[in-house]
């Protein structure tokens, strides 16, 4: 009883001398912002597709995080000799083997456990998604806050090399960057790739929305009293974009992911005996011949994994886009 | 009227812009990489012989400073002179690339009819029933051939009609142990060919024009003019097909515009899967094989195609739309 109160005391301490540290205003914004967090979460929870996609989520980065522990669960269920890594070869003979009470989805060419390559591609899969978002997202918000905001010829400039990026077909210039950057095939460089090539969808709309938040009055009101540029950029005009950018961003992650698999696919992607994606298991699959020793396991359960978390960002993407765009909300 | 000339002018000045900055791109890419640019435009290769890699420096002037190098890719590219293939040799790259976007042409081509008639119409049938059975069934039909990788689609198709029914080819556009020629059967030959590869597209393709036709006719449905069409005795099929319909097709010219990009991107993966003998197909053997001079031809010819199919879409929603103003 007596720990208890101290711990309570000791919170309570805690809390008044940060609460003491931040001013007033820096309060009232915080305790605003945790409103509209906890508002945009009551709207989304109402939308059944959102929840949906965000169980499928949870679903799959759970599946990455504990990617070893899985394994380690399953072998001691079905009675493995051991948790199967999924860089170990498995199988003796080489070329495929067909699912069997060992391993459920069969084994590749090289002699590796599927199941196990499909659990720990999670990873890799996940993370070119979401960094290559971060990348595209980064580039293509900042080109269409300058570009916007500046107007004029700059704005012109910015905006002719937006088209080309628009114009050109994203796998052509993926396929064409691939293959004259110099180099092996990496992580980071497909990272690069799917980067550069997706960001100017974001900046057209991006640039869109800044053109109204410009002439509107706070921004009038901020410059009158002498902000600068940068301050009115950062302070005034990027909140009111992030809402929408941020549903974008989880739609994005989505077309990055179906990006990788593609560009894996092709076997321009990272290196299938270092690292593991579901692309590059794809990659293997008609390399390793599945569809002529008809293992269709081979390539039904990577494709189907990547089919369920895209639908997972697209659902999530779509509630959220639903939730911070005005247009749409009205209806 | 006179605006819309303006509106047109600018629209052409803008789509040469992009394409001269395509060209500048096509320069930079295969020749600013670091390192050696000899090694990068010949690669490597034992099995390119020397004299031919000399006759190639020679001809791109692979020696001269970067600024005359560019003077003599500007000549070429204006002669569409991309130099010979590395492989088959004697025979310059534009003609291998012309040869394959005739079959980019007749998959895209039939993919997009399908996509716009099909898609248009679940579109319009999902909005006009909405909430129904049939609208929630054809959204998630579509969000889920969405969320699906092209090839993988493709794969799927393989599988199940080539390999365990034997209904349709799933490898070239034509049986190569026939001559083609203008007859039925050929023409027949190549329809079969062309089910698998088709349908792949179309399917995961059409999921945007249904969303864009069901929101864009929502949209429409809402409209005053609809009321009034109703309340002046018009039955329903008139009202769509006189009233909603004709108003909710600008945003589908729009996404088509849009899409281009997107469908081109498929049919490259659509290509490669079904070893269909087009531009996509073309282009992935040429980066497996390094062959330079055909990934040039192949990049300007599709940005130059997607350039002005692009074009053509913008005009024609300037011609539709009077509204349409330039942002």
């Amino acid at each position: 009883m007596i720990r208890i109160a101290i711990t309570v005391d000791k919170k309570g301490l805690k809390k008044r001398r940060s609460a003491a540290v931040l001013s007033e205003p820096t309060r009232e914004k915080l305790r605003l912002s945790k409103d509209k967090v906890k508002k945009t979460w009551r709207v989304f929870k109402q939308n059944r597709l959102g929840m949906a996609g965000l169980i499928i989520l949870i679903v799959f980065f759970m599946m990455a995080v504990f990617a070893s522990q899985i394994m380690w669960i399953l072998a001691f269920i079905a009675d493995w000799e051991y948790p199967y890594g999924p860089f170990d070869q498995v199988d003796e003979e080489f070329g495929g083997g067909a699912p069997s009470s060992e391993h459920w989805l069969g084994t590749d060419f090289r002699g590796s456990d599927i199941l196990s390559r499909l659990i720990y591609g999670s990873r890799v899969s996940l993370i070119v998604g979401l960094v290559a978002t971060v990348v595209s997202m980064g580039l293509g918000t900042i080109i269409g806050l300058l570009s916007g905001y500046w107007g004029g010829l700059k704005d012109e400039v910015l905006m002719r090399i937006t088209d080309v990026f628009l114009v050109l077909p994203w796998l052509v210039l993926m396929i064409a960057l691939a293959a004259v950057l110099p180099g092996g095939p990496t992580v980071g460089k497909v990272v690069f790739v799917i980067g550069i090539t997706g960001w100017s969808a974001t900046t057209r709309m991006v640039r869109a929305q800044v053109l109204s938040i410009k002439e509107r009055a706070f921004v009038e009101r901020a410059r009158a009293i002498g902000s600068s540029d940068a301050h009115i950029v950062a302070r005034h005009v990027f909140p009111n974009v992030f809402p929408i950018v941020f549903a974008n961003a989880i739609l994005t992650i989505a077309l990055s992911i179906l990006s990788e698999s593609t560009l894996s696919f092709i076997g321009l992607g990272p290196d299938p005996t270092k690292v593991v994606t579901w692309g590059n298991m794809l990659e293997d699959a008609v390399k390793g011949g599945a569809m002529y020793n008809e293992l269709y396991l081979w390539i039904f359960a990577p494709g189907l994994c990547i089919v369920f978390v895209v639908l997972g960002f697209t659902f999530v993407g779509y509630a959220l886009d639903e939730i911070f765009n005005p247009k749409l909300r009205k209806r | 009227m006179k605006r819309g000339t303006r509106a047109l002018a600018r629209k052409i000045l803008n789509s040469f812009i992009t394409l001269m900055l395509v060209i500048v791109i096509n320069f930079l890419l295969f020749r600013m990489m670091p390192g050696n640019p000899v090694n990068f435009v010949v690669p490597n290769d034992p099995k390119i012989p020397e004299e031919f890699k000399l006759e190639l420096i020679e001809k791109y002037g692979l020696d001269d400073p970067l600024h005359e190098q560019f003077v003599t890719y500007i000549v070429d590219v204006f002669t569409l002179d991309f130099g010979d293939s590395f492989v088959y040799r004697n025979t310059p790259a534009m003609d291998l690339v012309l040869e394959n976007m005739r079959w980019t042409l007749v998959l895209t081509g039939t993919s997009s009819i399908l996509m716009i008639i099909i898609g248009m119409t679940i579109g319009v049938y999902a909005a006009w029933k909405r909430g129904g059975l049939f609208d929630t069934s054809s959204l998630s039909f579509s969000l889920f051939f969405y969320a699906m990788p092209t090839f993988w689609l493709g794969m799927m198709f393989i599988v199940l009609f080539a390999k365990m029914w034997d209904l349709f080819p799933a490898d070239s556009a034509w049986n190569f142990k026939e001559p083609l020629e203008y007859s039925l059967n050929s023409l027949f030959d190549v329809l079969h060919h062309l089910v698998l590869p088709a349908a792949t597209l179309t399917l995961v393709s059409i999921g945007a024009f249904v969303l864009i036709m069901r929101g864009s006719l929502m949209d429409v449905m809402t409209e005053e003019y609809i009321t009034t069409a109703k309340a002046k005795g018009l039955t329903d099929s008139q009202v769509l097909r006189h009233h909603a319909v004709p108003n909710a097709m600008l945003p589908m010219v729009a996404l088509i515009a849009i899409d281009i990009a997107y469908i081109v991107g498929g049919a490259f993966q659509v290509e490669y899967v079904f070893s269909y003998p087009g531009i996509g197909w073309a282009t992935i053997e040429a980066v497996y094989i390094k062959d330079y001079p055909i990934l040039q031809a192949a990049f300007f010819l599709i940005a130059v195609a997607v350039i002005i199919a692009n074009l053509v879409a913008d005009i024609l929603l300037v011609y539709m739309d009077p509204r349409v103003k330039l942002g």
